[in-house]
């Protein structure tokens, strides 16, 4: 190691001392030979810090993201199917395909999917949409009717619509008419009170309608719980600001109220 | 406004004016250091009770302009102008005592005689071309009319541009006086119309898709208001089944001169099918041959004459369950002294599956206006349905259930060793 590098200086230093020993003075000459022999410095540079973590060391490589197209040109999808899974927008949702907040395309119909450009739309990108028949051809040509599927099925309605507005007490009418027909059968008149005492409620909560809503609780809606206080009949009088009789009054009972509770707390108390 | 407010309202305004005058002598600016005369006299101040009548170039609170609105007379302007007018004396702008205001409204005067003189060289120019032989002009007959049709146009660019600057002229269109045959008012009229209200029926158009759905293109050139009843329609809004039940009312505003006979047609673009599993359109109003210049802009759907029309109103219903209906009321502009053979009409166009496309194309008409509202279905839509004979309205329409491209996966794991009805009691 030392030995190579030790080469260059030694021959410089013995040539100069070549070169002047005839012409020259011999302590000049020396002096020369000996600056020329002096070493320069090993350099091992040594920063303060190194990075540890990340990828300097060696570039990591995570497990794969699994991206790319699920769905092939052509294929049949239905509403809901994923089409492109990417990280950014290389493909955009184009005829009957959305976006998911990860970017990616789905379709929102069956169809076929096609793959596309649409310059006239955006010059760039490329789009992902869906087609009802396999031979139908994206993009649309400019301004032609838009192709649209109804997806759905024309029933009946359960209950016939109210043709006039307001008609109240629909639930007691449904009862009458459920008790008529129990009369005629023995067991199911029985079964018809069963029901009915079930449904004998609190005042005020009769033909209650339950269904299930958000958070899971079997509940009547909120206008409906709203309304409790009308169907149970409870009359409450106006508030009127100034008044202070009938504001007197009610402190007279209230704290007549409290008195009772306080004394009778002190009994069981004492006891 | 009632007979004895007709009859009060001269007076009232004389009275206003007098006493408007008697403060304009006083407020005009005295160059000297004096006090002035008024202020030291003892000015008797004229008292008369404030009058009832209600003066729509005065009124400022709401409570009055309603009151006033309700009699049928609207005020003018703007709410500040109209404080401004109170308030002020209302000096003519000839006598109003500002140098820099008279020298710049001679500037102004100066500038619109240059151009009246403009506009009579520009008709003599048109009417010598006019009399020339097609053959002497280099470019034929085809040349000819090219250059008279630049020519007229620059002639109309310099007729508005002779009144533009003139500041009675947009005091007269802020207070809605502004006469409509007249190119400069015609001209503002469609300024502001293009500054906010096209633009959102433009965007309408597009949000809603009425332009690849009912027409391949469109762009609107007249304004269209829609009204039920009292019910004012913005563009696009969701309208109640009960309130649509009456035909509409149409205010068309066109910014171009001269009387033309227009088309209405009303179309439900989103009627289903369930057959074909798809939607077509519905014809809901069509009448033809309806007179309209830019002075009458009103159209009354439900006045149509017998002769006019070609389907009456059928009141807009979406039934239960279906997306929402869009109806678009289209007023089409039919060629200058064409009318539409009504009856023919009435034999061959069904409003079932009613094409805009090709009804246009077939009677050569050009859109110019739209109105646009939507319909879902709502408490009163079975009502209207009974009442006008529509069948349909114990009808819902239900999603169709998607078929799932695999097969259910059978149980595996935990839910394959707890399958078994021992462990029913783990279920739900």
């Amino acid at each position: 190691m030392l030995l190579p590098r030790l080469q260059p200086p030694l021959r410089a230093a013995l040539a100069s001392i070549a070169r002047s020993s005839p012409s020259c003075s011999s302590g000049v000459c020396l002096n020369e030979a000996f600056a020329a022999l002096a070493l320069k410095p090993l350099v091992f540079v040594r920063h303060a810090s190194h990075a540890q973590q990340g990828a300097v060391n060696k570039a990591k490589d995570g497990p794969g993201k699994r991206l790319g197209a699920k769905k092939s040109g052509e294929q049949y999808v239905i509403p809901g199917n994923i089409i492109f899974r990417q990280r950014g927008t290389h493909w955009f949702p184009g005829e009957n395909c959305a976006m998911g907040r990860d970017h990616t395309i789905y379709a929102t119909e069956s169809g076929y999917v096609k793959y596309y450009k649409d310059p006239e739309r955006h010059p760039k990108r490329q789009y992902i949409g869906v087609v009802f028949e396999r031979d139908q051809v994206l993009p649309l040509p400019r301004n032609a009717q838009r192709r649209r599927r109804l997806n759905m099925v024309a029933v009946k309605m359960e209950a016939a619509p109210p043709a006039l507005p307001g008609a109240e007490g629909a639930e007691p009418v449904v009862s009458d008419l459920v008790l008529e027909s129990g009369v005629v059968e023995g067991e199911r008149k029985r079964e018809v009170v069963k029901l009915l005492k079930k449904k004998d409620d609190r005042k005020g909560e009769e033909g209650r309608n339950l269904q299930l809503r958000p958070g899971y609780m079997y509940r009547e809606g909120n206008w409906e719980i709203g309304r409790a206080a009308e169907r149970a009949g409870v009359k409450v009088k106006a508030f009127k600001p100034r008044d202070r009789w009938t504001a007197w009054k009610k402190r007279e009972v209230r704290f007549a109220k409290n008195a009772e509770k306080r004394s009778l707390g002190r009994k069981i108390g004492g006891k | 406004m009632s007979a004895c407010q007709k009859a009060a309202r001269p007076l009232t305004q004389c009275l206003r004016q007098s006493q408007a005058s008697g403060q304009s002598v006083r407020t005009i600016r005295m160059f000297t250091s004096s006090s002035r005369l008024n202020e030291e006299a003892a000015v008797e101040t004229v008292s008369f009770k404030p009058t009832l009548v209600l003066n729509p170039e005065t009124v400022t609170s709401r409570k009055e302009e309603k009151k006033l609105m309700k009699t049928g007379v609207f005020p003018i302007g703007s709410r500040r102008r109209r404080a401004a007018i109170k308030t002020s004396d209302n000096i003519p702008f000839e006598q109003l005592p500002y140098q820099c205001f008279q020298e710049a409204r001679k500037i102004l005067q100066a500038d619109r005689e240059e151009k009246l003189e403009l506009i009579a060289k520009e008709r003599l120019r048109i009417s010598n071309l006019m009399a020339t032989d097609p053959a002497t002009i280099n470019g034929g007959e085809r040349m000819k009319k090219t250059r008279l049709s630049s020519m007229n146009r620059h002639l109309e660019y310099l007729k508005i541009q002779a009144d533009i600057n003139d500041p009675l002229i947009k005091k007269r269109f802020e207070d809605g006086q502004g006469d409509m045959n007249k190119p400069i008012y015609r001209y503002l009229a469609d300024r502001k119309w293009r500054e906010y209200q096209r633009k959102i029926i433009v965007q309408r158009i597009e949000q809603l898709a009425i332009v690849p759905d009912v027409l391949p293109f469109f762009e609107p050139t007249a304004e269209v208001r829609l009204a039920f009843r009292t019910r004012n329609v913005q563009p696009g809004e969701f309208i109640d089944s009960r309130v649509s039940e009456v035909p509409a009312r149409l205010k068309v505003q066109v910014f171009d001169k001269g009387e033309r006979l227009v088309t209405i047609v009303v179309i439900d673009s989103d009627v289903p099918v369930v057959d074909k599993d798809a939607f077509t359109t519905r014809c809901h109003y069509l009448a033809a041959n309806i007179p309209l210049s830019p002075t009458e802009t009103s159209l009354p759907l439900s006045r149509a004459t017998q002769e006019q029309l070609v389907h009456p109103w059928l009141p807009p219903f979406a039934q239960k369950g279906s997306p929402y209906h869009r109806y678009s009321v289209f007023v089409l502009q039919q060629k200058p002294g064409k009318t539409l053979d009504t009856a023919y009409a009435k034999e061959h166009i069904q409003p079932d599956g009613f094409s805009m496309r090709s009804f246009v194309d077939k009677f050569n008409l050009t859109p110019i206006g739209i109105g646009i509202f939507r319909s879902i279905w709502d408490e009163g839509t079975a009502g209207v349905m009974q009442r006008h004979g529509i069948e349909g309205a114990d009808i819902e329409f239900k999603r169709k259930k998607v078929v799932a491209l695999k097969p259910k996966q059978k149980a595996r794991g935990w839910e394959a060793r707890h399958a078994s009805d021992k462990y029913k009691s783990l279920r739900r």
